[in-house]
C-alpha cells in the first residue's frame, strides 16, 4: 500500500512531536470478520507511530481480545484508544477513534498525541471547574467527515 | 473534536469518541446526525451541531445533565 505521509507531512508532524514528553500508546482493535477501513487505519497510525520513539501501537483484535475490547469500552472496528504511558503502566482517558483519521481528523489526532503526552488540556479555568465538579459520566460522539 | 477528547483528558466521568460518519452510517441513522460536525451528549440527550466554542459545549452538557437529573 502507498504510504499515508508524505515527506513534506512527515516533516510537519515530526517538528509537533518535538515537543512530545510522556509516552503514549494507541491500541488499536481492528477486526478480521469484516472491516473495510481496518487496513488503512492500522498503516496510518503505523506510520504516525515510527515518528517518534515515545509513541506505541498495539494491535489488537476486537473478537479475539473481547475482554481487552470491552475494557477499553471499544466495540467497532475499526476503533482505538490513545492512553497515556505505555506497557504495565498504561493510563486510559476514555479518549476514542473510530474510522481512519484522515483528512481534517489527521490533524487532530496529532493534536491530540501531543496533549496526552503533555497532559496538558489547553482548557480554560471555568470548563476546568466544571469537570472537577461533574459526579456523573458524561459520553460524548463526535460525528465528523474526512473533509 | 479535539475539544471533547480535551474534556476527556481532564476528567476521569468524560469519555468521547470521534466517529468518522461516512464509515459508520447505520450509526449516523440512529443519532439522526444532519450535519458535521455533531457532537451527541449522553447517547441523545442532547446534540450539538457545528464546531461550537468550550463553553456552548459546557453549557449544553449541563442541561443535558439536568435535563436526565429533573
Amino acid at each position: 500500500m502507498e504510504e499515508f505521509l508524505d515527506n513534506g507531512l512527515k516533516k510537519q508532524v515530526l517538528q509537533v512531536f518535538e515537543d512530545l514528553k510522556e509516552p503514549v500508546t494507541i491500541l488499536f482493535f481492528g477486526s478480521a470478520a469484516q472491516c473495510e477501513f481496518c487496513e488503512e487505519t492500522v498503516q496510518l497510525l503505523t506510520e504516525v507511530t515510527a515518528l517518534s520513539d515515545l509513541l506505541v501501537l498495539e494491535v489488537h483484535d476486537l473478537e479475539e481480545e473481547s475482554e481487552l475490547a470491552s475494557q477499553y469500552h471499544v466495540d467497532k472496528a475499526p476503533g482505538f484508544v490513545i492512553a497515556g504511558g505505555r506497557g504495565e503502566e498504561i493510563i486510559d482517558f476514555g479518549i476514542r477513534y473510530y474510522g481512519v483519521p484522515a483528512g481534517s481528523e489527521f490533524g487532530a489526532l496529532i493534536n491530540d498525541l501531543l496533549t496526552v503526552s503533555k497532559r496538558e488540556s489547553g482548557l480554560s479555568e471555568e470548563t476546568l471547574s466544571f469537570l472537577a465538579g461533574l459526579k456523573e459520566p458524561v459520553h460524548l460522539m463526535i460525528f465528523s467527515t474526512p473533509t | 473534536m479535539v475539544l471533547a477528547h480535551r474534556m476527556a483528558l481532564e476528567s476521569s466521568l468524560v469519555e468521547a469518541e470521534a466517529i468518522e460518519a461516512t464509515e459508520f452510517g447505520e450509526l449516523v441513522r440512529r443519532h439522526n446526525v444532519s450535519g458535521v460536525p455533531q457532537t451527541t451528549i449522553n447517547h441523545g440527550a442532547r446534540d450539538v451541531v457545528g464546531a461550537v466554542p468550550e463553553h456552548f459545549l459546557v453549557a449544553e452538557i449541563e442541561k443535558a445533565l439536568k435535563e436526565a437529573g429533573s
